[in-house]
């Protein structure tokens, strides 16, 4: 297991450095210059500049410096704002992102395989078509949508209360979490919904749980014991991938909430040519997604015996 | 067969199926009886009700779209059918324990052996964990698997088929049941497997007095396992009696289609084997008559349209079929007549 997670690690950390090749040359080749603003600079300064941030030198060697203070963790300065170390940027706003990412991971999955698990238990009856009705609706709906939705409906229940439960946006408190991380987690969690529902009425009907019950145990421990773990296996295949793209796609439901997160932030820098800003946002999003998937397919060995290739 | 030493007796069961197609009945009214140290064979061709009838009995058949129209299951004098508990204990895992035909995928995949062998010790024995594994790994001693305390902690997929087989016994004996149902034991397994399986039930069965009901269509496995064989057909019991009755006295034609379409290693009748003729009836719409009709070479007009009555060759072998009627016109000399 342990060898299996070193080995796991090194493809990453290949894959990493794959992302962060092609972000690099990507980003050489979109049309456009930083230095070229809607003010003519002086060709001095340009030269002068130039020299600063290394773009005089050969592509290779560019590439190289890169790398280099890539591999030291180094992403380099924002090319927009003043003084700002894209380090800096990531630091400050990720977490903010992060956190509200994994509340709503938290949400959709617990959710996700609840839901799941009730409507195979109750497949064809009431509670199977109410939950799958929802569940149409939340994939469909976009999430900004979703977003204003919930943002009037929090308006409308503050103004009958009198007082303020939960914030309409902003960030600071749990309080000022929940509602965006709900519907930031929705579209996910009816994913999962889907996911969980026939992977469930697969293990419901299986001859592993025929046997459970021929040996009298219980509905609940059956449920338990038997059922979720072997039900919740594609579930956590995707969950990897989920909490990444939730982490990282938070964007519309940050502005939404107005929330301080890093999604912002990459926007912009898309916008203004911000190459520093783009290229470390994109290397760091991959590693991100990359890792979550390595901890997934470790995680996958603990739940399921089988995939425990290497002891 | 005397009444008192009957342990569990089944009488004029009968199951339906809603389905999309209409209604099937799987079982159409059967009893058999056991007792204690018995082995009862059931054999058929799939589709004949066997599994179904076993399972209904425990409770194991969806209900819906499956219905149990009529009939009783007395286990010690005490009726089964529809309840879970008799006397205060639990009769599935506790009372009968049962193992199933494919192994491989009988026990669950996510979870140690010794556990799920444990499992119903803790549920209907109230053990702690601990105490329950320690148990499990005597159970799998029990069961003849080698180095068990090791293998206790592995996962199905680790066991060969015959092992997994073995830990399924394990486990259905773990609460000392009176009776073992076996739902088609060694189909899955190859014949040298079949063998120790089979062995291994009989020495279970000697130490413990269990009654065993095996489910089978297999006439090998039932010369060497069963006292008594019940022959189904069409969901209906044709024929039944001990297994020198229906072996030897055979007294229905499917019985002796069963043993003609048997292969043989006789080198004197090396031949091609000899299949039964035709296809069971369709039980969406079961004939009012005999359900072998169809493919008795010996079919009367009346076996078309009445159900024949159980006819007592002896105590205990009965057999249904027109031809042992007292004024039967045809009394081939290849069955066997009173």
């Amino acid at each position: 297991m342990f060898l299996y997670t070193l080995k796991r690690l090194f493809q990453g950390l290949v894959t990493v450095w794959f992302i962060a090749t092609a972000t690099f040359f990507a980003m050489h080749n979109v049309p456009g210059d930083p230095l070229l603003n809607d003010r003519a600079v002086s060709e001095a300064i340009r030269a002068n500049l130039e020299s600063k941030y290394g773009l005089d030198q050969p592509l290779s060697t560019q590439y190289f410096i890169y790398l280099r203070n890539l591999s030291t963790g180094d992403f380099g300065i924002s090319f927009t704002q003043e003084n700002r170390e894209v380090n800096d940027i990531i630091r400050e706003h990720f977490p903010v992102s992060a956190i509200l990412g994994i509340l709503a991971v938290v949400f959709a999955a617990t959710g996700g395989i609840l839901f799941g698990a009730l409507t195979a238990i109750y497949r064809n009856r009431l509670p199977d078509f109410i939950i799958m009705i929802l569940v149409i609706l939340g994939i469909s709906v976009p999430s900004f949508v979703i977003a204003a939705m919930s943002q009037l409906a929090l308006v409308s229940l503050n103004d009958l209360v009198g007082t303020t439960i939960l914030p309409v946006a902003g960030w600071g408190t749990i309080l000022h979490m929940l509602t965006p991380a709900l519907v930031l987690g929705l579209g996910t969690m009816a994913y999962l919904t889907r996911l969980m529902r026939s992977s469930m009425l697969e293990v419901v009907g299986s001859d592993y749980i025929r046997t459970a019950r021929s040996k009298g145990v219980p509905a609940p421990r059956i449920f338990t014991k038997h059922q979720i773990r072997n039900a919740i296996l594609p579930v956590v295949t995707v969950l990897g991938p989920s909490i990444a793209s939730i982490t990282t796609g938070g964007f519309v439901v940050e502005l939404v909430f107005a929330i301080p997160g890093l999604g912002r932030y990459f926007v912009q820098a898309v916008q203004q040519l911000d190459y520093t800003v783009i290229m470390g946002t994109t290397v760091f999003y991959g590693a991100f997604l990359v890792f979550m998937v390595i901890l997934v397919d470790v995680l996958y060995g603990f739940i399921d015996p089988r995939v425990r290739l290497e002891k | 067969m005397t009444v008192g030493s009957e342990l569990f007796k089944i009488a004029d069961l009968a199951v339906e199926f809603d389905t999309y197609g209409g209604v099937v009945q799987a079982v159409r009214g059967i009893s058999f009886s056991v007792s204690k140290g018995q082995t009862l064979a059931i054999v058929g061709e799939s589709g004949c009700g066997k599994s179904v009838s076993v399972q209904s009995m425990m409770g194991l058949i969806p209900i819906p779209p499956g219905r149990i129209t009529s009939g009783s299951a007395l286990l010690k004098g005490h009726e089964i059918l529809g309840r879970s508990v008799i006397r205060g204990k639990e009769i599935r895992g506790s009372e009968i324990g049962m193992i199933f035909q494919d192994p491989m995928t009988s026990l669950n995949p996510t979870m140690t052996i010794g556990d799920q062998i444990a499992e119903p010790l803790q549920v209907h024995r109230g053990y702690s964990y601990r105490e329950a594994f320690r148990e499990a790994i005597k159970l799998l001693d029990m069961t003849k698997i080698p180095e068990a305390a090791k293998r206790a902690k592995q996962y199905p997929f680790e066991f060969s088929g015959g092992m997994l087989q073995r830990a399924m016994i394990a486990m259905a004996i773990s609460c000392k049941p009176s009776i073992l149902i076996a739902d088609e034991p060694t189909t899955a397994l190859d014949v040298t497997i079949q063998a120790q399986i089979l062995d291994l039930m009989q020495d279970l069965q000697k130490e413990t007095e269990m009654a065993i009901i095996l489910i089978t269509h297999d006439l090998g496995v039932v010369a060497r396992m069963a006292d008594e064989v019940a022959v189904m057909y069409a969901g209906k019991i044709v024929e039944h009696g001990t297994v020198e009755d229906v072996f030897y006295r055979s007294a229905h034609p499917y019985t002796l289609g069963l043993r003609a379409a048997m292969p043989t290693n006789d080198p004197e009748k090396q031949s091609v084997l000899e299949p039964i003729q035709g296809s069971p009836p369709d039980l969406f719409s079961p004939p009012p008559g005999c359900g072998y009709c169809a493919r008795c070479p010996w079919s009367m007009s009346i076996c078309e349209s009445q159900h024949p009555e159980d006819y007592y060759l002896n105590e205990g072998h009965y057999t249904r079929c027109w031809m042992h009627h007292r004024e039967s016109p045809l009394k081939p000399a290849e069955l066997y007549f009173e």
